[in-house]
């Protein structure tokens, strides 16, 4: 995909693509239920999300669904009742173990949702820096995850990057089908939110964090699909559809059981 | 059962027209051009006295007829050249090559208007759309590369990939299902440039036809058209140069006599220098960047005797892309073609050919200490026997085809400290054979027939590790196969049929079904083609893909077929079209027909063509309706969908206006609705981020495509042997900003909001060319 990047940049020199704000005609579907539950390794408080879907061009204002009954379990008989700490969150102070199948029970307005995810085993992150890119002649921070990957197994792993706290506006997926067993340096792109390329350059001074996941084959190709579809939209590449969810009855998001590890670090 | 019925019938025709025949002889020769030697593809022999028949020349020039002892008059004609009359006795067979004279001198009377005269209406072919190499110079085109792919683009019922795009869909297939041939040889990949340039040189094209529908027998592996393009063979009289320089490439092909009137040559070279302006750059990581792409064809032939000619040719190309310390990447064709023309009898011609093609990449990363390096290659042996019996009223074709595929998917080579490990994915290797019989038969004075059956088999061969996997993509099983082995066959018959009744010589109906199927697939989820897109055999998780079509059409001439005005009506089947799962992960990966789905398709639509083929003016208008949809269980909750390429309106309008000998005008309009597409429904918060709900595949439309463009030709006076032109162009003379995508972003004034985002590719472009001939 960056090969396609660095062809159109080719071909911009070349002809002088331009951009303009049009409107479409897109009928909007009624609101869906979107869930999003994350269990996680470490002692903390879990959270299962509970939203709805609003028309693509209304103000981000996405309504909670509340007053569900959220339930997990897991495959050693353990069970944990979620209850709803704010609209549409509800939370439970646990901790997941590695090797752990954790199931979802969600009933909300009347339907029953389940999803289940087995917990990875962890894959330390080693340490986190930042490299420079050079494209045509700019240099470009860019910042880095080290890991090595265990050659025994198949990994998936999943993160977040953060720039002076604010979430860099990009989905980052990757597996080991291609690297098993090495040291890893994963290349993770900063994406803001405002449309201007100058402001996703990472500089002197910027605190930088990263939060990796470890995550289960079905989490990764969630994740993988939306980062095939960001940013891009109709007419090129994949054709957009919804990620497979691990959720049952159609329900829109996740149900992810991860190790979660972060670092920080300031950019000189 | 109804096969063998099918087969019976057409032998039992073809025996009861020739048993019949008594006291016939026959006539029979080549037709060549009197200045280059050059054989006539389509020159038109008739014979009139007791009875009339006409017919046109094969492929190599060759024609062949029959008829009762008696004194004949034999016209030879053909578009553009002075038209040859002579008076025959046929008391016996006889043998009668002629050279025609090109019309360079208007006065002459005797200059032929048209080849094929009245051809769109007799013959029973429906679909066949040929390209006029004379007036593809004068079309404008973006840069003022002259280009088949993007000429036939203009034609009704084949649809343009994207602005500037070579990729072509014929009504309602896909990319991957246009057999593109040159000089019989398959050329996988016909793009340059991603597909901003096609692999055509125009300059070494002697022919160009394209086949929409009615494929006859003799054609088969791919469901949607042929693109059957001829190279040319080179003058046998003299040496002539000739060659050109535009904005982005340049071109020079030589041609001359072997031996004088018994052999020829013809090498011609294109490189584009687009790296050059790269160069000038002080930049130094632009000026050590390169973009570029060659085309080397080159061909040979030799008339040994007068039943054997031998013909070699060859295509090779490549495209560069590179930046410096960071990626290089490559890619390119290589086609050869041995050919052997033997005349056993004189009905009885035979065309041997040997091929050889393959396509291959390679991708490297130098920005690190990892040598990265990938490449892969798909190759074919192929091998193939045609023979054209000329009969009374029939042309009997029948003969086989033997192709052997390769592929190897990826090899990817890396050092110690890369992330990336080396991986070999397993080749795959597949036969194609097919046998055929056909038969061309003037029934009638109004009734023509074009009938026959292809037999094509496919087997995928070991050696390899064949998987099945489940509805989730894991493995089910897998099977090691061993060298050589017949892992897994496919038998398909694929009739075909095509009928015409002649109302008169200026009208008729025609009608025809036929039946294609397909064996080797292009897996890519990119819109344009890509150097990277990949190639998969028909195995046990791939069904051959099925495309039945039928086809009804009323074509029509008006003054001496000076007007040609034709209508067509289609309907298409497809069965075992390929899409991907979410998430598919194409690119080397062993398990890929893990990631594939499997559904149906069908198509329809209505063709209207009017051409104006000569006069000061002339040019054509095409309007296509038309509809393309695909469904799969997995999609679109089982439903329909369009296609992207469905599109319901296509225009073109096409106009070549010969002021007078210096000057030419001329210029191309094209309208069409947006591709389909899918808009979000809504969205919605996940990750912390927005992500789109989609519900309906491709129910959005992009907005409308509308261009014209324009170009002049200057030709001044000739001075001795020396020939020269200029081409002026301008693409998108509007400056219309064409939709290539459009991106759903966060409204930078209102983070709140989400707006759409259109991106185009090519405002308006001056181009300018100046050609040579000596």
């Amino acid at each position: 995909m960056k090969k396609l990047l660095i062809y159109f940049s080719f071909l911009s020199l070349m002809f002088s693509s331009c951009k303009k704000i049009i409107s479409i005609d897109t009928d909007n579907a009624p609101p869906q239920i979107v869930i999003e539950g994350k269990i996680t390794d470490k002692l903390a408080v879990q959270q299962i999300k509970i939203s709805k879907t609003i028309n693509y061009d209304a103000a981000l204002n996405f309504p909670a669904v509340s007053g569900a009954t959220v339930k997990v379990s897991d495959n050693r008989g353990n069970n944990y009742i979620f209850a709803e700490t704010a609209p549409g969150i509800y939370t439970n102070r646990m901790r997941g173990a590695s090797g752990v199948t954790y199931n979802l029970d969600v009933t909300a307005e009347g339907k029953n949702y389940t999803a289940s995810s087995r917990m990875p085993n962890n894959v330390k992150l080693d340490s986190i820096g930042i490299v420079l890119n050079s494209f045509f002649g700019n240099d470009r921070k860019t910042a880095v995850a080290y890991l090595v990957d265990p050659i025994k197994e198949t990994n998936f792993y999943h993160f977040d990057l953060f720039v002076n706290d604010y979430l860099s506006q990009r989905f980052y997926a990757s597996n080991d089908r291609l690297t098993n067993g090495n040291p890893l340096q994963i290349q993770l792109f900063f994406k803001s939110n405002n449309n201007n390329n100058d402001s996703d350059e990472l500089n002197t001074g910027d605190k930088v964090k990263i939060e990796m996941e470890c995550v289960d084959s079905n989490v990764f190709d969630y994740w993988f699909a939306l980062s095939e579809q960001s940013n891009r939209g109709p007419n090129q590449g994949t054709t957009p559809a919804n990620p497979t969810s691990n959720i049952s009855n159609n329900a829109l998001g996740y149900f992810s059981a991860h190790t979660f590890q972060s670092l920080n670090l300031t950019v000189r | 059962m109804p096969v063998k019925f099918y087969l019976l019938l057409v032998v039992f025709f073809f025996v009861l027209q020739t048993v019949s025949a008594q006291n016939k002889y026959n006539l029979s020769g080549t037709i060549r051009d009197a200045n280059t030697g050059e054989t006539l593809i389509g020159a038109t022999v008739k014979l009139s006295g007791k009875t009339n028949l006409a017919t046109s020349t094969n492929n190599y020039g060759y024609y062949a007829l029959t008829q009762p002892e008696g004194e004949y008059t034999v016209v030879v004609s053909y578009a553009g050249y002075v038209s040859v009359v002579k008076t025959i006795k046929l008391n016996k067979d006889l043998k009668l090559n002629e050279e025609l004279k090109t019309a360079n001198d208007l006065s002459e009377v005797t200059v032929s208007a048209t080849n094929r005269k009245n051809e769109n209406v007799k013959t029973a072919q429906m679909g066949l759309e040929r390209i006029d190499m004379k007036s593809l110079n004068s079309i404008p085109v973006l840069l003022g590369e002259k280009d088949i792919l993007k000429t036939i683009q203009l034609l009704p019922g084949v649809k343009s990939g994207g602005e500037g795009n070579t990729g072509f869909y014929v009504r309602g297939g896909a990319a991957d299902q246009n057999l593109i041939i040159l000089d019989e040889a398959v050329v996988y990949n016909s793009s340059h440039l991603l597909g901003f340039f096609s692999t055509f040189n125009a300059d070494a094209i002697k022919d160009v036809s394209l086949y929409k529908g009615g494929m006859p027998a003799q054609y088969g592996g791919r469901l949607s058209s042929v693109l059957d393009v001829k190279m040319d063979d080179g003058n046998n009289k003299e040496f002539k140069f000739q060659g050109g320089i535009g904005l982005i490439a340049s071109r020079i092909k030589a041609e001359g006599p072997i031996v004088k009137d018994k052999g020829s040559f013809m090498v011609s070279f294109r490189r584009t220098y687009i790296d050059l302006f790269l160069r000038a750059s002080p930049d130094s990581s632009v000026n050590g960047s390169t973009l570029n792409f060659y085309d080397i064809n080159a061909k040979a032939n030799y008339k040994i005797d007068d039943r054997n000619t031998i013909y070699l040719s060859g295509y090779f190309g490549k495209d560069n892309i590179g930046v410096k310390d960071l990626f290089e990447n490559n890619w390119g064709n290589v086609t050869t073609t041995l050919r052997l023309n033997h005349i056993f009898s004189d009905k009885l011609f035979s065309n041997t050919s040997l091929i050889y093609n393959n396509y291959n990449y390679t991708v490297r990363l130098l920005n690190d200490v990892t040598n990265f390096k990938a490449t892969s290659l798909v190759r074919d042996f192929n091998l193939k026997q045609d023979f054209q019996y000329f009969s009374n009223k029939h042309i009997l074709r029948f003969g086989l085809n033997a192709t052997h595929h390769r592929i190897s998917p990826i090899d990817i080579t890396t050092s110690q400290e890369s992330q990336v490990n080396s991986l070999t994915q397993e080749k795959r290797y597949g036969l194609e054979s097919a046998v055929y019989v056909a038969d061309e038969w003037a029934a009638t004075e109004k009734l023509n027939f074009l009938y026959g059956l292809r037999v094509a088999a496919f087997s995928l061969l070991g050696p390899g590790n064949f998987s099945t996997y489940d509805a989730a993509g894991n493995i089910n099983s897998t099977e090691a196969v061993e060298s050589g082995k017949f892992y897994k066959n496919y038998l398909n018959l694929e009739p075909r049929f095509s009928v015409s009744y002649l109302f008169n010589d200026e009208n008729s109906v025609k009608a025809s079904y036929n039946r294609n199927t397909q064996n080797i697939h292009i897996l890519t989820n990119a819109t344009s083609s890509s150097p990277t897109d990949q190639y998969v055999l028909s195995s046990n998780n791939i069904k051959p893909e099925i495309a039945d079509q039928v086809a009804l059409g009323y074509f029509k001439n008006i003054q001496e077929n000076n007007y040609e005005l034709s209508a067509e009506v289609y309907y298409k089947w497809l069965q075992n079209q390929i899409d991907y799962k979410n998430a598919a992960q194409l690119l080397a990966n062993s398990n890929v027909e893990s990631e594939l789905i499997y559904g149906s398709g069908r198509a329809y639509g209505l063709e209207l063509f009017f051409k104006k083929k000569f006069g000061k003016l002339n040019g054509w208008l095409g309007y296509t309706l038309s509809k393309t949809e695909r469904k799969f269980a997995q999609l679109n909750n089982g439903n329909y969908f369009p296609a992207r390429q469905d599109r319901t309106h296509d225009v073109s309008l096409v106009g070549i206006y010969n002021m007078n000998r210096r000057w030419t005008f001329s210029s191309s309009f094209i309208y069409s609705t947006g591709n389909a597409v899918t808009f979000p429904a809504g969205k919605y918060s996940i990750g912390g981020q927005t992500a789109y709900y989609y519900t309906e595949r491709n129910a959005g439309r992009m907005p409308y495509n509308m261009r014209l463009d324009v170009s002049a030709t200057l030709e001044p006076r000739k001075r001795g042997k020396y020939e020269s032109s200029w081409n002026f162009g301008i693409y998108n003379v509007l400056a219309r900003k064409n939709p290539y995508s459009i991106e759903f972003k966060t409204d930078p004034t209102n983070a709140t909001k989400t707006i759409a985002e259109q991106t185009s590719l090519f405002g308006l472009i001056p181009s300018v060319t100046w050609n040579f001939k000596f």
